[in-house]
């Protein structure tokens, strides 16, 4: 590990050099953030982050994993993907990538995930000023937490400050070559001060120690249709989370032409984990948000040893009804 | 004026009957200036009950949104009755539903509350940002008063209130079993500036305008699930076979998405604004409902969800309809 600066000013020379990599950042479209390809001459984005999480990158919304011919056994896989570069991601975000890994690399390795995994570089931007419902610090992580990333900018006004991480981010410096400065040691302090001062900044916070292991515990509680009560059954909290991966696969067939297709999905929707005969296991949303919490909160944690939340306080900002997952665990807490 | 009081007593009285399943009202949220539907069962949780600002939710939504299990053998339906707490836009979206069939007068109790217009949460953010405790707020000669953390600030209407609130014609509930207090004076008219701004760009201006708002949606449906209006027990956009609408996510299917949308509620839409307010990707969807809901007004003088008596844009015919928008 090393560590460089990068003066802002260069920015546009910077989206010049990585330009042939595909460059996602934090972008306006429309009235929202999120991650799209940089354009040349535009500006660094001011954000505490982005609405829709930077998960599409690597596990697209709506992914074609082959194409065939109404009538025909013959199947086409899609083209390769290309090596993107996603400059700015926060480190929640590309902790839940690294949490989301652990799951498509578990029994069989998922090819179209891993691929894209493998030739993304992620360059991650330490949070100075977290927002008000972030609580990454409660769940393993941290405002200047590296997990998953390979390279760590941190904002110090008129340079960025990079600590290179991983083989994947030393590679990507040295292309940028004269553009970075060797960083000073003055900087190094100022960076460490600066990611104290953000961990202090975090005010939601709720101690997990305990939780995972009494959920179960809680199958049958009334919590769950107290809480889920006003819960209108959309998609919002799972389609932004950047650590939720449920996906349908479907296919779409226009004429001849089909594809197989792998959608993400949402365990809030009522048609999830519907039968054929019509029976479904999770018929209301009780059943539906204490999978969501329970998932999060105890089944990846007995399945890969870690809590499948970041912290990243999108399903408490966007909720249309404010149920709040710092609510429900401190419920959880107390119903214990 | 706001009487919290009567509403709590009111709303005591009513879970109190033995025919009242219970009574959806609002309550504070967890944090700064959110408030949250509440579905009150015990005439103890009265105190948990709020009227103010902030107080966006339609809870008509929930009228028809309930999910209800098969009844076991030898168990009786729960036919209680369901009482909700309505503004002004509320009130004509259960009336719309009663008049569509959707539920049944009989078993609602309105409880109307008259209402000075809802704050924007995003304009709010915008004045007061990074307000993490609970704010109050209550009006005050039909400007907004907050209660931070720092004070009262007093903001006046224009700076805070929702858009649909500036031009409401219909603040007082339009059907209630109770009116809570007296009526509040109309302050708005709607001229629909905004629709008449759309309707003068040309075709290619508008397809590209909306191409580009509907490239963002991540169609997680919360448009059509806080829709008091859209009430199908089999919504086309669940269905596999047919397939009328792909579940991939890409400038033709989601525009295919929202235009069915539109379309299925035209006539039908009381401009509640609802699915704008839950937009996480903030799409205008209200400049397509309000292009609608003009047009049929125009053409057929038809407004929904105003008379208990009439009948569904669509289901009613006269022989001096207008026709020359027939082709």
């Amino acid at each position: 590990m090393y560590s460089m600066k990068l003066r802002k000013e260069k920015y546009d020379d910077f989206v010049a050099a990585l330009g042939k990599q595909n460059l996602y950042a934090p972008q306006k479209k429309g009235e929202t953030l999120v991650f799209a390809p940089v354009e040349a001459g535009s500006s660094i984005p001011e954000f505490l982050n982005t609405t829709v999480p930077p998960k599409n990158i690597v596990y697209p919304q709506t992914e074609t994993l082959y194409c065939f011919q109404a009538g025909d056994t013959e199947m086409s896989l899609p083209e390769g993907d290309e090596e993107k570069v996603v400059f700015g991601i926060r480190p929640c975000d590309a902790r839940a990538m690294a949490l989301v890994d652990d799951l498509f690399s578990w029994d069989d390795d998922d090819p179209y995930y891993l691929e894209k995994r493998a030739k993304t570089t992620l360059v991650g931007l330490a949070c100075n000023a977290p927002d008000n419902n972030c609580f990454c610090t409660s769940v393993g992580g941290g405002p200047a937490s590296t997990e998953g990333l390979d390279v760590l900018l941190t904002d110090l006004g008129e340079t960025f400050f990079l600590q290179v991480l991983t083989e994947k981010g030393e590679k990507l410096c040295q292309s940028l070559g004269e553009l970075l400065e060797k960083a000073a040691e003055d900087d190094l302090k100022a960076v460490e001060k600066l990611h104290e001062e953000a961990e202090q900044k975090i005010s939601r916070k709720i101690d997990t120690e305990g939780i995972p292991d009494k959920l179960m515990g809680l199958w049958d509680s009334e919590l769950w249709a107290e809480i889920s009560e006003p819960c209108l059954g959309c998609g919002i909290c799972t389609y932004l989370c950047p650590t939720c991966y449920c996906f349908d696969i479907q296919d779409e067939v226009e004429g001849y032409d089909g594809r197989r297709c792998r959608m993400w999905d949402s365990c809030m929707f009522g048609e999830y984990t519907l039968h054929a005969s019509g029976h479904n296991p999770r018929p209301t949303n009780r059943e539906r948000t204490r999978n969501r919490v329970n998932h999060k909160y105890s089944y990846y944690v007995e399945k890969f040893g870690k809590i499948a939340c970041v912290g990243c306080g999108r399903c408490i900002n966007l909720c249309p009804v404010n149920i709040d997952i710092l609510n429900i665990l401190t419920k959880v807490k107390e119903a214990l | 004026m706001v009487d919290l009081e009567k509403l709590r007593t009111v709303a005591k009285e009513t879970v109190s009957r033995d025919d009242v399943k219970y009574l959806i009202g609002w309550r504070q949220g967890t944090y700064g200036f959110r408030v949250s539907p509440h579905f009150m069962k015990e005439p103890e949780e009265a105190e948990k009950l709020i009227f103010s600002p902030l107080c966006s939710n339609n809870l008509a939504t929930y009228l028809t949104s309930v999910e209800k299990l098969p009844v076991p053998r030898g168990e009786e339906p729960d036919t209680r009755k369901v009482a909700l707490m309505v503004k002004g836009c509320d009130s004509r979206a259960v009336v719309q539903q009663i008049v569509e069939q959707g539920i049944k007068r009989e078993d609602v109790i309105i409880i109307g509350c008259p209402c000075d217009g809802i704050v924007d949460l995003n304009k709010v953010k915008e004045k007061f940002p990074n307000v993490l405790e609970l704010v109050q707020a209550r009006w005050n000669n039909g400007n907004v008063v907050f209660q931070l953390p720092e004070g009262e600030k007093e903001v006046p209407r224009e700076e805070v209130l929702a858009d649909k609130c500036l031009t409401c014609r219909y603040p007082n509930p339009v059907e209630a079993d109770v009116m809570l207090w007296e009526e509040v004076k109309t302050r708005g008219s709607d001229e629909y500036a905004d629709i008449k701004e759309m309707e003068v760009k040309d075709v290619q201006e508008k397809k590209s305008y909306w191409q580009d708002k509907f490239s963002t949606c991540i169609r997680c449906y919360s448009c059509r699930n806080v829709c008091p209006m859209c009430y199908c027990e089999d919504c086309i956009l669940d269905r596999l076979n047919p397939n009328w609408i792909f579940r991939s996510v890409n400038a033709t299917e989601n525009m295919a998405f929202h235009l069915t949308r539109a379309f299925h509620l035209a006539g039908r839409c009381i401009e509640c604004g609802e699915c704008e307010r839950v937009c996480p990707v903030d799409i205008p969807l209200m400049k397509l409902n309000r292009k609608l809901y003009k047009e049929t007004r125009e053409i057929f003088d038809y407004e929904p969800g105003l008379d208990l008596e009439s009948k569904p844009l669509l289901a009613s015919y006269r022989p001096d309809d207008q026709e020359d928008f027939i082709l």
